[in-house]
């Protein structure tokens, strides 16, 4: 029984409901750290460690926490998990760091992780959350790689810095750019939607 | 109201938020302290390294390396207040200074840049630049930090100027990153003054 609810939460999170093509949450790093796939999976891995821990946090609270500052609470939390991202970046992967710059930062801002806390951790217990942020977190991370894959094929010509594509092939700069991030995310949401419907008929 | 009431719904939140503040304060000043020296060796490391390169001497690939070269080659050069002004660069074998570098700071699109940049004795020729530090878009302006970029400077004159990615470029002129004219703009005007501090320098 219990596992069955783990599995569903898990399944729901990677496809009906997931936060980019189904809440359409989370949209502005989407259409920032997509152009390189190195900084894609870093941010992912920042984005799948902050979630699936201020949910747990956040449950863990949750019976104690006066609702009418549950805001500022789970605000300090998720910022405290990306500091500790941030400064271990910094501290392990310098490279990284440097290249992410300012986009650490502002996972704090990520809607999916406070949209989770407030629509499953204050209402499950902590083991249920941390499981529903995990698989938030890897519903974020798989669309974000695969418009990361072909934004930099497309737009450098390289997948994970190394050349891919012919070297007289011409970089469609768009695809670098935030526009190119618009039209790579439009399409992918129609060709989701589109077969999902298919199916239901 | 009770006096109870008045705990539970005025107190008590500011006294809980107080506590999970000092709480996860705590945790964080913890970690840092605890990696704050790594990530202070990880900086200074880096700023040899953009120094080396900058010279235009080979980076070496370990730490180890790095510091016994930069010992040997580099010597800090100082104001009356003791700030470090420019570094001066020996040759590999003789013990006459080959080249200055100049660690300067710059406005970028989003926030701002810090770069290394050499010059020959002469302060007019540029040996090489890198960039230390840099917060422009991923993949558009961070393309500063690219190889074929910074490569593009050694060997050239200040002033400057900017031609598009695909023309080739003259003498002096810096093929500009497509779709990052600003950040390209803004090493271009970084380099021209970081010249004209060079030659004040020599003199």
């Amino acid at each position: 029984m219990a596992q069955s609810k783990v599995k569903r939460v898990f399944l729901e999170d990677l496809g009906s409901g997931n936060p980019v093509f189904a809440q359409v949450l989370g949209i502005c790093s989407t259409l920032a750290v997509t152009n390189v796939l190195k900084n894609t999976v870093v941010m992912c891995a920042g984005l799948v460690f902050t979630t699936a821990l201020s949910n747990l946090t956040v449950s863990a609270m949750r019976n104690v926490m006066p609702g009418r500052i549950r805001m500022m609470v789970e605000t300090l939390i998720i910022a405290s998990y990306v500091i500790i991202v941030d400064i271990v970046l910094r501290a392990y992967l310098p490279d990284v760091s440097r290249q992410l710059g300012p986009y650490v930062g502002l996972i704090i801002t990520n809607c999916i992780i406070m949209g989770r806390a407030e629509a499953f951790a204050l209402n499950n217990p902590p083991g249920l959350s941390f499981i529903d942020g995990i698989a938030s977190g890897l519903g974020y991370s798989y669309v974000l790689m695969a418009i990361a894959v072909l934004r930099e094929l497309l737009g450098s010509g390289t997948i994970w810095g190394y050349r891919v594509l012919w070297e007289s092939w011409t970089n469609w700069s768009i695809m670098v750019m935030a526009p190119g991030a618009f039209f790579m995310l439009a399409i992918f949401i129609w060709i989701v939607k589109g077969s999902s419907k298919r199916e239901k008929k | 109201m009770s006096k109870e009431g008045t705990f539970k719904r005025r107190i008590f939140p500011v006294l809980f938020m107080l506590i999970v503040t000092l709480v996860f304060i705590s945790i964080t000043t913890i970690i840092y302290t605890l990696s704050k020296d790594t990530i202070a060796s990880n900086e200074a490391l880096r700023s040899r390294e953009s120094i080396l390169y900058a010279a235009g001497i080979p980076v070496p690939g370990s730490g180890q390396e790095t510091d016994r070269i930069y010992g040997e080659r580099v010597e800090e050069v100082t104001d009356d207040k003791g700030n470090i002004q420019y570094y001066r660069v020996k040759g590999e074998n003789s013990g006459d200074v080959k080249n200055i570098v100049i660690i300067t700071r710059g406005p970028g699109l989003w926030g701002e840049i810090t770069a290394a940049i050499g010059y020959d004795v002469s302060g007019k020729t540029i040996s090489g630049i890198e960039i230390i530090d840099q917060n422009e878009t991923p993949g558009l302006g961070g393309r500063i930090g690219e190889n074929w970029f910074k490569e593009q400077f050694r060997g050239k004159h200040s002033p400057l100027s900017l031609v598009g990615e695909q023309a080739a470029a003259g003498p002096n002129e810096i093929q500009a990153i497509t779709g990052a004219s600003y950040s390209s703009k803004a090493i271009q005007e970084i380099v021209n003054r970081a010249s004209t501090e060079a030659q004040g320098i020599i003199k």
